[in-house]
């Protein structure tokens, strides 16, 4: 069943499905935490766009990342997914770092580190499409259970 | 594209961020590699000639050309054996889509379109993700007015061939580019992760960027200017890599 429902995500994110997030300004919970926790942002309620008869609509959980939070709502009709919604997202506010200004030669070389920072978004980090997919799939679950 | 796409946008008009959405949607059925109907794909079959194509078929198809020439062919179309412009187009989208952000009045947004992001406004703090350990990050930027793209090999397995060589790409783990528009960042964080070992040399001559190349054996290569973004970064964990 597992692997089913991932083939079926696979699919979806193929055919080029695009989530849309809500631009509401993020909310902080601790404002301290190294990599924190936000609350989650409940969006508006989806447009009035009903769902033909015989369509389940199922949610994901909440999934939460250090740098996210989202979840997704499927929709299903006759075993198709017909209708994807992201249902939440936080993010960070920003703050302003002073720069770090430096001459340095042609190329620096450096070990690899490890840590974290307070930031508002990851390059190269697929927390999001991982997330998604995640809550996709267990909306995708809860569609066709209910 | 198959991916989805954040766009973060505070204040803009919601009619604008529809405008984002539609487009992009429009992008993907035109070229697609995975949709039988795109331009993309009927070019690939040889149902249509690339004369015929859309102008937006054409201007991506002519860029990747001049690409695959600057990045002597590590930016190839035609890596994988059929056309595939997705290693441009997403970028080349994004980069539309900021501007019709900003034609609408936003001058502060980010598009994040999994993992490589367009920014504008700022200033941004931006994360570039350990390479190996997803919930690490392996330098923290603070950027305004950029784009920065992280190819690596960690989010589809191999998922970067290596035209030149053939085979999988090897010797990097992660490249990434900042620059100013989406479309060439990505392009080139692509063909730098194709050449490993030898990409960031190459990044130090790309005009107009900067770039952080991890290789293999935890090997960290930056820019002369990369170090001008970065922000400091808790050592949390102290572990090696």
């Amino acid at each position: 069943m597992r692997r089913a429902l991932a083939a079926l995500v696979v699919t979806v994110v193929v055919v080029g499905l695009l989530v849309r997030y809500e631009t509401r300004p993020p909310a902080r919970r601790n404002p301290e935490s190294a990599l924190r926790t936000p609350a989650p942002i409940r969006s508006p309620a989806p447009k009035a766009r009903p769902h033909p008869p015989g369509s389940v609509t199922g949610r994901g959980p909440l999934v939460t990342t250090p740098f996210s939070s989202i979840q997704v709502q499927a929709t299903v009709l006759h075993g198709k997914l017909i209708d994807v919604k992201t249902l939440s997202l936080t993010g960070d506010d920003t703050h302003t770092r002073a720069l770090n200004a430096r001459a340095e030669p042609i190329l620096r070389e450096e070990a690899l580190r490890a840590g974290s920072a307070d930031i508002d978004v990851v390059t190269g980090a697929t927390y999001t499409s991982e997330s998604w997919r995640d809550s996709l799939a267990a909306a995708i679950e809860a569609a066709r259970v209910d | 594209m198959g991916m989805p796409v954040l766009v973060h946008a505070p204040g803009a008009p919601a009619a604008a961020v529809d405008a984002v959405f539609a487009w992009l949607h429009e992008v993907d059925a035109r070229f697609s590699p995975f949709r039988p109907p795109s331009e993309v794909c009927r070019i690939d079959r040889g149902e249509l000639s690339p004369a015929d194509a859309h102008p937006d078929v054409r201007a991506v198809l002519a860029r990747c050309e001049r690409l695959r020439a600057e990045t002597g062919g590590y930016f190839d179309a035609r890596a994988g054996g059929r056309l595939d412009p997705c290693g441009l187009v997403k970028g080349w989208a994004v980069d539309r889509a900021g501007a019709l952000l900003a034609a609408a009045g936003a001058r502060r947004f980010v598009i994040d379109a999994g993992g490589d992001l367009l920014l504008r406004g700022g200033p941004w703090r931006v994360g570039v993700r350990h390479p190996r350990r997803a919930d690490r990050l392996a330098a923290a930027l603070e950027l305004r007015d950029a784009a920065v793209a992280t190819s690596g090999a960690y989010e589809r397995g191999d998922h970067v061939l290596d035209p030149v060589g053939g085979g999988p790409a090897r010797g990097a783990l992660s490249v990434t580019v900042i620059g100013r528009e989406l479309g060439a960042a990505d392009a080139y964080a692509t063909a730098a992760f194709a050449m490993g070992a030898r990409g960031p040399a190459w990044t130090a001559r790309l005009p107009g960027c900067e770039a952080m190349t991890v290789l293999d054996g935890d090997r960290v290569l930056c820019t002369a200017g990369f170090a001008r973004h970065r922000l400091p970064l808790r050592s949390s964990d102290c572990a090696p890599g």
